[in-house]
Formats: structure tokens, C-alpha cells, sequence
């Protein structure tokens, strides 16, 4: 009980909030579904990281040719997310839309349980954690977009915990203005983080200032989904009307999003291939003939962005089933981006007489990447189910 | 994933031979042999490579046996165990170079597949079940036998003192030497050993037309044909480094023609695709344009050949044009024209290269003296750029045994296919029982191993010595291991060319496990085995036993004592062969740096990085006879009658039955060589087996389409000797009508972890067909069937 | 204070992997097709036989090219990789965290992991072995038969290096990407 009083005076739990209260919630199907898939991402994620601490990097799947895998993609999902959601949190006390005012309580909270699955994985994925932490102190790459992109998510994570802390205590001045913080370094980390492709000189397809640019858009909308998805559950799409008014929004600013994200995708496209530039070109004309590029493309853009454009965003429930198709694409285009960026060779000549002539790199993940990359989910839904009890989410519509 | 394993626990987990009896050792990588001749004790490495360190070492010169060049190498030593091997720069023969076997040396003296110890058989023979004994043991089942197998007292008595009822076999190396002396001393007449596997044709063909098979000068040469050879991967030194420095537009032109696209294809300034076996035709060509154009040089002719006006006569009558050989060949005319002013043109200075390779088709020996004779009509023979004799430096003689066993019987032939089909086939004159096998894996260097196979099995007594549980070791009776080149001092050689020096292989550490090296194994068996059979030629020896009568037996016995040639170490050998002749201070200096020649102290200078001086320009031996053949009678010699009573052609002329034809599916089947591999000796070594993994057959890239054959399917290659499967490379280096793979794969012992059953063995599908001067196996005779599988 | 560089007369390279196997027996780099330092590149051969494109034959021996301005220094988080006294680019085991993002910013394919330290592993130009022990060339241009590889000092105008890369024509890989390979191949 001590310890209760301890977290209490720092921020308030809700008094109901015991193991107890964890383990006792209507066995509904749905429910007892819900939470078995819960324990099954864990156990899975549990067993990815036994097999990496066993065997290291062998257990992935990760070449000379094709270093960065699953796990790279899997933490560019989840961060960014995180950064769409704390861009989404700071639209009511940051930028003043008072529909969002609400919502900021639970999106930080969101924005929070996204960054630390996210964190998971990239510390499974980076080969010495320890040597890494102490050397980015000691010898500070600081040409190196990995150093800053890793010290701004440290800075983001400090800023949004405090910020969801002010928040809980109430304390509004203290939690705006860490909220700003928190948006800056998060913009900031995640621009940095599409940066560590964007200066590759030698990769024509990932080289100059497109992807930070496409970083922040898709952060956006992946956020905007995930809220959807969220919201959607929490409320069992029975929306009451002070959420239904945010989501209408929300999803106004999404289609606007959309369209801009496609004007983004579109020109580059066009510049990739025009005028055949190697390495440019044929990678980019290799990404259109997959077909995981037009999944995405028909998930993630041309679905929800009917549906907004026909229902001029009212059609929440609509979305909320978008969302979840919408967010397995968003999975999948960071996995795409991260290999179509180290897809071209960088030797294009035989090494041996008895082999073919190097291609396009072949890359797909092991196992144990994607129980790291998926199971890391079960994290983020855990940490949700237990925020939810023992935290008043929700703010006070008098505010 | 390829994860690093360590070599101890490879040994734990790779007992593939069976070895029977409580004899085993715990520790099979203890050095049970004492050490002596101050070199390092040694012990194995804990993984596969070993970084070398910037701490003490010892620096020991010695030379490579990975091929047969015999490159000079710096052992460096670290703690015992060997680091590196370094080209050693002081050898005019090898100009401080090693490739890349001779860097993987250390693979071969690490080897956890070697032979460890003595053994004898105890299972089937082939069945490679063995139990491990003592060297005494070993000797004593060699005279004795055991219940598996007879001894060699048994047999010698039972065959009346006939010491040809032995057979000794051997591959090439330094140490062949000291096994060839035993055979000597043994008094058999049944010697084989790779020539008739390799380049007896070449040699003769040369030898009987200028006198010699004479290097050739790249070096200096501004115009090299290179047919049939393939320098860039069959590395001979110092041709190789002299060779490919200067093509592509850069002072010598080299024109490579050869069926496949080589890597010496590659490096040439053009490459014209031959029909197999067809080179003959080509070089009667040349020498017809050269005839006809008058553009040979007529004071060498005048001066140095003999029988050139018959030559002239046959070659014009005969008609042998560009026109008619480009039907023959696949080679346009034009090309001839221009490769015959081309050459003539630049002659001396010009080279149709010898070559150094196996007998490919049956009228090799006739190409051999078409080249020679096209090479001597430019002028081209002991010249700077041409062919040259060069110089040899003398060496002294060291004492050896060749005792006349009355009894003994005369050879049964020189040819190895056909001496093994005879002896298989019962159709030899007496009987061979017994066999002595050094350093030679007859299963796999010859064609059609199934016959091998029953001639092992059929010989009573195979007494085997290897470094490697090869496919021959598998059907010994006896197996004694010998100790890896860099574990022993080998016979003091002298290297001779433009630049001759006198060079030798020095032990860098003591022997491991429990091998020695073949002179000591020598040691070992003859005194077991020398008294017991010297009574059996007391027993049924005529003339023996009346020098016995009439000189007494001590100094009768003196002359047969098969001990005496090994009762000194080699170490004291050399010694004595260099001191004698250059005196202590050159013997000193070649145990020291390898090498040695007189003034090698003020000639051999360092010019750059990569440059030495051996001789200066004016000491180099360009030309030591004037230009004159060194044949017995001083000329070239177009036309030998005496061929003719042997029933060869006097002179190269071309027929009908050298056209190459294919039937229809069928291919002709090509061998040849990779840089990377040396027959099969090498076929077990880890670092080389990591940049080949296995071979594979070339197919046109056309032809697989059609057949449906990718790269990378396993196709099943067919002929009359046997079947193998093996995996495609479609490629358009080669012709449609030829298939290609690299030999040195595809052994079957399974005591050998990398090579057992890794790629296909070509020998298992070439036809034992021998051309009809020598009896050499003429590889490229065969059609084989290709069929996806 | 030297700069090292690497002159390659790349067309005698007759590919026989001399280099390779010298490079991973100096340096004590472990078996594996895509463990290697250094290699030797060839084309697929081009063409229909017999009429093949032979000047498309080369032989092209490569490795790291020790850049003046390395991509793979610049997106080091840790200074991991740093440039030695010589202007070697080295990696310092210690400090690699393996992040592996040196291995996408190479242009070369010139970096790989060690299994046994699970660090970045590449081409030192024999510093911590044949040159520390005061020798003057790398294993790889020690054992090469037909002489392919110089290496010297750039900054010393008398070297052979310097020499031959003022009399001689020459080009790098991927120059155009800034990174000022110090590795020439002379044409």
C-alpha cells in the first residue's frame, strides 16, 4: 500500500486499480479473445528475444548485402506512429482545435505505449545495446543521423511521460509545455529517422529529402488510424457525440493528408523513372511491380480516402474498419521502404565463376524477426489495458 | 550462416573413417613424434584461419607443393603453430609470388582429415575399415602380411625372386625422388607414374623434334599463340607472371584459342574458338602460309633443319591451306593468314607456346612436332623471346643403389591405362601381386575408375603413402602416413631457364601426429624388409649366388643392401650435394633463404615493391647453343624415318580419322583446370573448397534453354565408362557441342570431409581411349549425354 | 603520418584469388562466401559464342576503398569507424555497436560482420598485422603473381605509388558520389 501512496503522490491511480481489477473483466468471447491474443504476441515476442540472446544475430535473417531487416521496419512502425499520435495529441492544447482537447489525455498515453514496443525491437535489433549507450556518450557520432535520431527519441520519451504526467495531475501549463517539447523532438526524431535513408549517397531510390518529408505525412495518418482503431474498440462503435465530433474531424484532416501524401508518392514516382537514371529508376519500376506497393496503395490511401471523400468524413464507423487493413499496409510500406532502399546491389559483378550475376537482393525475414516485430504489439495492448485501469483517461469536458 | 568451427571439435565430429581397436588416441592432436633438427614442434591452430600477430616469430623458407611448380614460400611460425605463407623473393622461378593454393597450404598441413598414423586394413577391401598400429607393425604386415593380405616375402618367394612382381606408382613431387631411389634399389622394372597422365606427349614431341621440351620466354615474347594451354588458371610460374603482364595493347600480343572462353581467353587480345582436338589442322595451316609466303627464316632453316624439303613437299601436297583447315577447325582462314604473318613477323620474338598439359587428343604427339617445327621455321629456338634452353646448375651426387636382380622380369609397359587394363584383363606376362603407391590417387587422376577399382582390388598387396585418406588410400592393405610438405626437408633441386638457381624445401615444423616423411619411411622398411627378402634372392638368384661364391656374402649382400641410399637424413643429403659443388657457405645459404645461385650476393636486388633482380640483363641465359636444336644431331628433325617403323607417321600430317564429330544429343567432353584447385590433392582443402564449393559443367547457355536446364539443376553426365550427376552453369563460354567440367572433384572416400561426393569426378565418364605413340589417355576424346535430372 | 593508397594494374588480374586467400590468412578472417575483405569481380560473359565480347572480360579486384570522405565514418553513431594515422579507415571493435548502417552507406559492399565479435568487419590494409610489424606492403599485394596491387604512401611525392598515379591514367569506383576513394585503377 506504501508503494500505492508513493505512485499516488506523483500521479493519481484509480483508486479500483488492483491485480484484482486487472484479471476481472467481463468474460465476454470478444474479450477473453482479446486477451489470449494479448498473452499469445507476448509469449511470442518473449521467444524471439530468448532466440536473440541465444544466437544473436544469426537468428535473423540479415546479410552483408541486405543489413537492416523486419526489426528496422518494425520500429519505424511503431515510433512512427507515435510521433503521428503525439502530433495528434497536440492538436487541441498545442494548436488550439478544441475538439482535440479531450482526447489528449489517452493519445499521449497512445503515443507513449506505441514508443516503447518500438524501443523493444530496436534494442534487439542494434548488436551491442550497452556498448551503444555507453559510447553515444563517450565518442558522439555526431555526423551520424542514427546518433541523433536515438538521443531526439530519448528527449521524446522523457517529454511525453512528463507531459501524460502533468496531465493526469492536472497540471495543464506544466503538460503543454512539455507537450511542445515532446512535438518538436518527436518531429524531429522521426524526420532524423527517415534521414538515416535520405542521406544514403549511394542508394539513388532512398537519397534527398523525400522520405523525412514522407516520414512526417505517413506518421500523421498512421496515427489518425490508430486512434481510429482505438477509439473504435473502446467504444464499441457506439461513439458518443463529443468523440463522434473529434473523429469527423480527425478524419477531415486525415483525407487531407491523404491527398497530399499521394501528390508526395506520385511525383516521386514520376521523378524515379524519368529519364532512366540506374539504380533510380529500375528500383523504382521494381517497387511498382510488387504487389505489396499496391496493397498498400489500395489499404492505405485509395480505400480510406473514398470513404472520407464520399461521406466528407462522417462515415467513422467505415473507417474504424479501414483502420485495421490501413495499419497492416502502414506495416508493410516501412518494410517495403526499408528493403527497396537496399534492394539495388552495391557490386554488381560475380564474385565466383559458379554463381549468377548479382540482382535485385532477396531478403525475407526469419522467424524470430517476426516474432520480435509482431509479438512487440502484444506490449503496446498490454500496457493499454493496464493504463486504462488504472488511469482516468479522459478529461473533463469543461475544460 | 556460416559459423566458425573449431578444428578440435571438427575432429570430434568427422571420425568418417572407421578406425578399429583401443588403440585410438585420446588426444589425436598430440605430437607423439619427437622433435629434431631444431625445428619448431607444432600443434594445431585453434580455428581455421589465424590472424598473425605483431609478437616473435620465425621466419622458415621453404617450398610449396600445392601444384607442381614448387614455388618458394617464407613459413612464418608463431608459437608453434603456422600463421602465413609468404612468396619467398628471392626464386627467379617464382618471382615472389604465391597464389592462391599456395596460400591455402596451411589447410593442407591442418587438414583434420589427415592420415595421422600407420594402419593396417581389417576390413574388406575399399571398405576403408582399418586399425591403427605402430610403424614397426606396419613394416612387418608390409613383409609378412596378415590374415587379410599377403606379405612381401610371401609373394617374392612364391614369384621366385621376380622383383617385378612389385609395381611402384607414384605422383609428382620433390619427394618422388627418394621413392623412386627404393624402387631403384628394390630392383622392379613396373614403374608408372602421371606422365602418361599428363604430358609424356609434349615432352617427346619436343624432345625428339628440337631436342628438348624447352620453356618459352614470355617474358620477352612480342607475339604468343597459346592453343590448348590456359596459363591464367593452369598456373605454371614463372609463365604465368611473365605472361599476362603485357597483353591487352600493352607490348605482346596473345592470341588464345581453345574451345572455352578461359580465363586465359579473357586476358588474350583475341580468342578463336577451336573444335576439339583439331590444332593439328591449325598448325599445318600456318606453317602452309609460312611455306607458301616464304615467310620462315631461311638462314635458320638452312643452318639447323633436317628433312625440311620432305616437310615443305608434304605440307604443299598435301594441301594443307587456311581454306582447308577452317573447315577442320571452325578457325576462319583469314584469321590463319594473319596469325601466320602475324607470328613470322615478330619472329624470334615470337611464341607458339609448348603448353604443359595432359594428352587431349590422339594425335597429340603429332601437334607437339608441327608446333616445334612452326616454332623453329621463325628461328624462335634459344633466343631472348622465343623458346629457350636456358642453363641448369650442377649439383652433387648423393649414393644410391641399382642392384641387377637375375630373377627379375622386364617392364610390362609404360602406359598407365593400358598397363592397368592388361593387368586387370589377365593379358601381362607374369604376375604382378604387390604395389607400392607414393603421393598418387590413381582412382581419380585417371579415366575410368571403376577399372582402377578392380585392379586395387585385384592386387594382393597394395601398400599405400599419403598425407590424405584419398580414394586410393581406401583400398590399401597397408596405409603409412606421410608427414605434409611443410613438415620435412625434401630433396635439394635445381630449377634450370633463362635465370637457373638451385632451390629446397625446408621442414618448417616437426612432423605432426604420428608421420614422417618418405625418407624415413624408407628407412624404416627396408631395414625390416631387407635381409628377409635379400634370402630369398640368396634362395633362387643365380647370379647372386655365384658372387656369393666367388666374393663372399658381405660384399655380394653390399651391393643389394636397399638401406644404404637412406642411412643419412636428407638434411645431411643436401648438405652434401650443395657443399661438394658451391662449398659450406652455399649449403648455409640455402637452408637459410631456399635459395641459392653463385652471385645470387650481387645480382639479386630488390627494384620496387613488386620488382627483383635475379640476374642482370647480360647474365640472363637467353641463348646458350647459338640457336642449335639440341638434338643428337644438332638439327631440327622434320622427318623421322624411325617413327615410321613404330608405326607413326614420320611426319605431321593430318587424317581423317583426327576430324572431330559429335552424333547428334551427344557432346564432346572437355576437361581442364581452375586456378584454385590442383587435381584432386587439393580437393579437401577448407580455403580452397571456400572459393569453389563444388565444380560444375559448363553447357552452352542455347543449348541448356532448349533442354530446359538452369543454373544450378543437377544433370546427369553419360558415357560408355560411367555416370556422374552434377550440377549446371549454362554459360556461352562454351560451344554447343561441348560440355566442361573441372577435374579434382567428386572423390568417394568418406574420410574426407569437404571432397567426399562434392561435384562430379570427369574421370568417372572419360573413356579409357590412349593415343598410339605412348599410350597416354587422351582426355578429350569422349561424347558423353547430358540429361536433366 | 602517412596517407595510404592502393594502385591496382587491374588488367593483369588473371582472377586466381591469390589476394583472397592471403588477406584471410594474414588477417585471420573466417571462412564463408560473404566474410571476405577483399575479392575479385567478373562479368557474366557477354555475347554469343563464339563471337563473345572479350572486352568485356576484365577482371576487376576490389575491396574497400579507404575514401578520404567515407560514407561509412559519416553514419557512424559511435565513431566506431575512424580514420587512422594513415588515413586508413578502420573500425574500432570496441566501439561498433552494430547498428549495421556503415554497411548500407558503403557504396562498395566493402563491409561485413564478424561472427566472432559481431562487429563490422573490413579491409585494414593489413595495418594491425603486416604494417604494424614495419612491413611495407599488404598481404594482398605481397602474393599477387602478376602484380595487380601497389601500395604506398600518397602523400610522399617519391613513392611508386605517387609515381605511377602521375604517369598514369587511371580511375576510381563511384567517384562521382564524392567519396574520394584512395583506391586507382590504372588503365
Amino acid at each position: 500500500m506504501a508503494l500505492r501512496e508513493l505512485v499516488n503522490k506523483i500521479v493519481p491511480i484509480k483508486e479500483d486499480f488492483s491485480i484484482k481489477s486487472l484479471l476481472g473483466f467481463k468474460k465476454t468471447p470478444l474479450n477473453i479473445l482479446v486477451s489470449f491474443m494479448i498473452i499469445g504476441l507476448l509469449l511470442l515476442l518473449v521467444w524471439g528475444l530468448t532466440q536473440y540472446l541465444i544466437h544473436g544475430h544469426h537468428a535473423y535473417n540479415v546479410t552483408r548485402e541486405h543489413p537492416w531487416g523486419l526489426l528496422i521496419s518494425g520500429y519505424i512502425f511503431f515510433v512512427g506512429t507515435s510521433t503521428g499520435l503525439c502530433v495528434i495529441a497536440s492538436f487541441g492544447h498545442v494548436f488550439g482545435i478544441k475538439e482535440f482537447n479531450h482526447i489528449g489525455k489517452r493519445t499521449t498515453l497512445l503515443a507513449i505505449i506505441t514508443l516503447l514496443p518500438g524501443f523493444i525491437i530496436i534494442l534487439s535489433e542494434i548488436g551491442h545495446p550497452v556498448t551503444m549507450m555507453i559510447y553515444n556518450i563517450l565518442t558522439p557520432g555526431t555526423t551520424s543521423a542514427i546518433w541523433w535520431m536515438g538521443t531526439l527519441y530519448g528527449l521524446v520519451l522523457t517529454f511525453i511521460i512528463l507531459e501524460f504526467g502533468f496531465a493526469l495531475r492536472g497540471d495543464h501549463k506544466w503538460a503543454v509545455r512539455f507537450g511542445i517539447g515532446g512535438l518538436i523532438a518527436d518531429i524531429s526524431a522521426f524526420t532524423t529517422l527517415g534521414s538515416v535513408f535520405a542521406y544514403l549517397v549511394a542508394r539513388p531510390i532512398a537519397n534527398g529529402p523525400f522520405i523525412p518529408l514522407y516520414f512526417l505525412l505517413t506518421a500523421i495518418v498512421a496515427g489518425a488510424f490508430f486512434m481510429f482503431m482505438i477509439y473504435g474498440f473502446k467504444h464499441k462503435l457506439n461513439f458518443p457525440e463529443e468523440v463522434e465530433v473529434t473523429l469527423v474531424k480527425l478524419a477531415k484532416i486525415l483525407g487531407l493528408l491523404l491527398v497530399v501524401t499521394m501528390f508526395f508518392e506520385w511525383w516521386r514516382m514520376m521523378t524515379a523513372i524519368y529519364g532512366g537514371m540506374p539504380e533510380r529508376a529500375d528500383t523504382m519500376m521494381k517497387i511498382i511491380g510488387t504487389s505489396s506497393f499496391w496493397i498498400e496503395m489500395l489499404f492505405a490511401w485509395a480505400i480510406p480516402f473514398v470513404i472520407i471523400l464520399v461521406s466528407k468524413g462522417k462515415a467513422i464507423k467505415a473507417l474504424f474498419f479501414a483502420a485495421i487493413p490501413a495499419l497492416i499496409s502502414i506495416f508493410l510500406m516501412r518494410n517495403d521502404m526499408v528493403h527497396f532502399a537496399q534492394m539495388a546491389p552495391m557490386q554488381m559483378l560475380k564474385t565466383k565463376e559458379y554463381q549468377l550475376a548479382p540482382t535485385w537482393i532477396e531478403y525475407f525475414p526469419s522467424s524470430v524477426e517476426w516474432a520480435i516485430a509482431v509479438g512487440a504489439l502484444g506490449v503496446c495492448f498490454l500496457l493499454y489495458y493496464v493504463a486504462e485501469k488504472a488511469f482516468d483517461l479522459d478529461e473533463e469536458a469543461h475544460h | 550462416m556460416e559459423v566458425e568451427i573449431s578444428r578440435r571439435k571438427f575432429l570430434q565430429g568427422t571420425v568418417a573413417m572407421s578406425v578399429v581397436g583401443a588403440t585410438v588416441a585420446t588426444n589425436l592432436l598430440s605430437n607423439e613424434h619427437g622433435s629434431s633438427h631444431g625445428a619448431t614442434k607444432g600443434h594445431a591452430p585453434s580455428s581455421i584461419t589465424t590472424k598473425t600477430s605483431t609478437g616473435e616469430a620465425v621466419e622458415v623458407a621453404t617450398l610449396c607443393e600445392m601444384c607442381v611448380n614448387k614455388c618458394a614460400a617464407l613459413a612464418r611460425i608463431e608459437d608453434g603453430v603456422v600463421t602465413k605463407l609468404n612468396p619467398n623473393p628471392a626464386f627467379p622461378k617464382s618471382r615472389n609470388m604465391l597464389c592462391a593454393r599456395g596460400n591455402a597450404g596451411l589447410q593442407a598441413l591442418y587438414d583434420p582429415d589427415r592420415l595421422k598414423y600407420p594402419m593396417i586394413r581389417v576390413g574388406e577391401k575399399g571398405e576403408g575399415k582399418f586399425k591403427r598400429v605402430t610403424w614397426d607393425e606396419a613394416y612387418k604386415a608390409i613383409l609378412n602380411g596378415t590374415d587379410k593380405f599377403p606379405g612381401m616375402a610371401k609373394i617374392l618367394d612364391e614369384e621366385k625372386d621376380n622383383r617385378s612382381s612389385f609395381l611402384f606408382c607414384a605422383g609428382e613431387g620433390m619427394a618422388e625422388h627418394t621413392f623412386k631411389t627404393f624402387y631403384g634399389a628394390f630392383g622392379s622394372a613396373n614403374w608408372l607414374n602421371h606422365a602418361t597422365l599428363c604430358l609424356q606427349t609434349v615432352v617427346s614431341g619436343y624432345g625428339v623434334t628440337i631436342g628438348a621440351y624447352a620453356p618459352a620466354d614470355l617474358e620477352n615474347a612480342e607475339y604468343i599463340i597459346m592453343a590448348g594451354a590456359n596459363r591464367a588458371e593452369a598456373i605454371v610460374t614463372p609463365d604465368t607472371m611473365d605472361g599476362f603482364k603485357r597483353t591487352k595493347g600493352r607490348g605482346a600480343k596473345l592470341i588464345c584459342i581453345d574451345p572455352r572462353f578461359t580465363h586465359t581467353a579473357a586476358k588474350s587480345d583475341k580468342w578463336l574458338a577451336i573444335k576439339p582436338g583439331t590444332d593439328l589442322a591449325l598448325v599445318l595451316a600456318l606453317t602452309h602460309v609460312v611455306l607458301t609466303e616464304d615467310l620462315y627464316d631461311k638462314k635458320y632453316v638452312a643452318k639447323y633443319f633436317n628433312g625440311f624439303e620432305e616437310y615443305k613437299n608434304s605440307v604443299l601436297t598435301n594441301k594443307y591451306t587456311p581454306q582447308w583447315a577452317e573447315k577442320i577447325t571452325g578457325i576462319k582462314a583469314k584469321e590463319i593468314y594473319e596469325m601466320a604473318r602475324e607470328f613470322m613477323a615478330h619472329a624470334p620474338k615470337a611464341v607458339y607456346y609448348p603448353g604443359r598439359r595432359s594428352t587431349f587428343s590422339n594425335n597429340d604427339f603429332q601437334l607437339r612436332r608441327a608446333m616445334a617445327i612452326f616454332q623453329a621455321l621463325g628461328g624462335g629456338i634459344d633466343t631472348k623471346g622465343g623458346l629457350v634452353f636456358g642453363k641448369k646448375l650442377k649439383l652433387g651426387a648423393h649414393e644410391v643403389i641399382e642392384p641387377m636382380y637375375a630373377q627379375a622380369e622386364s617392364s610390362l609397359g609404360s602406359s598407365w591405362v593400358n598397363w592397368r587394363n592388361d593387368f586387370v584383363d589377365n593379358k601381362q606376362d607374369y604376375k604382378v601381386r604387390g604395389m607400392f603407391i607414393y603421393k598418387h590417387n590413381p582412382m581419380l587422376n585417371m579415366p575410368n575408375p571403376t577399372k582402377t577399382a578392380q585392379m586395387l582390388k585385384k592386387m594382393e598387396l597394395v601398400v599405400a603413402i599419403d598425407t590424405m585418406p584419398s580414394d586410393t588410400v581406401m583400398y590399401a592393405d597397408v596405409v603409412l602416413p606421410e608427414c605434409t610438405y611443410l613438415e620435412r626437408t625434401d630433396p635439394v633441386k635445381t630449377f634450370g631457364g633463362v635465370e637457373p638457381s638451385i632451390a629446397q624445401r625446408n621442414k618448417v615444423i616437426d612432423p605432426m601426429f604420428d608421420t614422417k616423411p618418405v625418407i624415413d619411411i624408407m628407412r624404416g622398411l627396408t631395414n625390416e624388409i631387407t635381409k628377409p627378402l635379400w634370402e630369398i634372392t640368396k634362395k633362387y638368384d643365380e647370379d647372386a649366388q655365384e658372387a656369393i661364391e666367388e666374393d663372399g656374402e658381405e660384399e655380394t649382400f653390399a651391393e643389394f643392401d636397399m638401406r644404404i641410399p637412406f642411412k643419412n637424413s636428407q638434411e645431411e643429403i643436401n648438405h652434401h650435394m650443395v657443399a661438394s659443388v658451391y662449398g659450406e657457405e652455399a649449403a648455409h645459404h640455402l637452408h637459410k633463404h631456399g635459395v641459392f645461385y653463385p652471385d645470387m650476393g650481387t645480382d639479386f636486388k630488390q627494384l620496387g615493391a613488386n620488382k627483383f633482380q635475379y640476374y642482370p640483363e647480360n647474365k640472363k641465359a637467353y641463348s646458350v647453343r647459338g640457336g642449335k636444336p639440341k638434338t643428337p644431331s644438332g638439327k631440327i628433325e622434320c622427318n623421322i624415318p624411325n617413327l615410321a617403323k613404330k608405326g607413326t607417321d614420320p611426319m605431321p600430317v593430318w587424317r581423317d580419322e583426327y576430324n572431330y564429330t559429335v552424333p547428334d544429343g551427344k557432346f564432346r567432353m572437355l576437361t581442364g583446370r581452375h586456378a584454385q584447385f590442383t587435381q584432386s590433392g587439393t580437393a579437401n582443402n577448407a580455403m580452397l573448397h571456400d572459393l569453389i564449393f563444388e565444380n560444375y559443367i559448363w553447357i552452352n547457355k542455347r543449348i541448356a534453354e532448349k533442354r530446359g536446364i538452369k543454373f544450378g539443376d543437377t544433370v546427369e553426365v553419360s558415357s560408355r565408362t560411367g555416370k556422374i550427376t552434377i550440377k549446371a552453369y549454362p554459360t556461352e563460354k562454351i560451344g554447343p557441342e561441348q560440355v566442361f567440367f573441372v577435374h579434382g572433384f567428386g572423390e568417394e572416400s568418406e574420410a574426407l570431409t569437404w571432397a567426399y561426393k562434392n561435384g562430379g569426378n570427369d574421370n568417372a565418364v572419360i573413356e579409357d581411349i590412349v593415343e598410339n605413340v605412348y599410350g597416354s589417355a587422351s582426355l578429350h576424346e569422349t561424347n558423353v549425354e547430358i540429361r536433366k535430372v | 603520418m602517412a596517407r595510404y593508397g592502393m594502385a591496382l594494374d587491374y588488367k593483369n588480374c588473371i582472377n586466381c584469388k591469390a589476394c583472397e586467400v592471403a588477406c584471410k590468412e594474414e588477417n585471420g578472417v573466417l571462412l564463408g562466401a560473404d566474410k571476405h575483405r577483399i575479392w575479385v569481380g567478373q562479368n557474366e560473359m557477354s555475347g554469343v559464342w563464339p563471337n563473345l565480347d572479350i572486352s568485356h572480360a576484365a577482371f576487376m579486384p576490389s575491396q574497400c576503398q579507404h575514401c578520404d570522405n567515407a560514407p561509412c565514418q559519416e553514419v557512424c553513431p559511435t565513431n566506431a569507424t575512424y580514420y587512422d594515422e594513415n588515413g586508413v579507415v578502420r573500425v574500432n571493435a570496441d566501439q561498433c555497436i552494430l547498428c549495421s548502417y556503415c554497411m548500407n552507406a558503403c557504396p562498395y559492399d566493402a563491409r561485413y560482420v564478424d561472427d566472432r565479435t559481431m562487429t563490422v568487419d573490413k579491409c585494414t590494409f593489413c595495418s594491425d598485422t603486416r604494417l604494424a610489424r614495419g612491413e611495407t606492403t599488404t598481404a594482398c599485394q605481397n602474393t599477387c603473381p602478376t602484380k595487380v596491387r601497389i601500395f604506398g604512401d600518397l602523400d610522399d611525392p617519391n613513392s611508386e605509388i605517387s609515381e605511377l598515379l602521375r604517369t598514369r591514367e587511371h580511375f576510381s569506383l563511384k567517384s562521382h558520389l564524392g567519396t574520394k576513394p584512395k583506391l586507382f585503377y590504372l588503365t
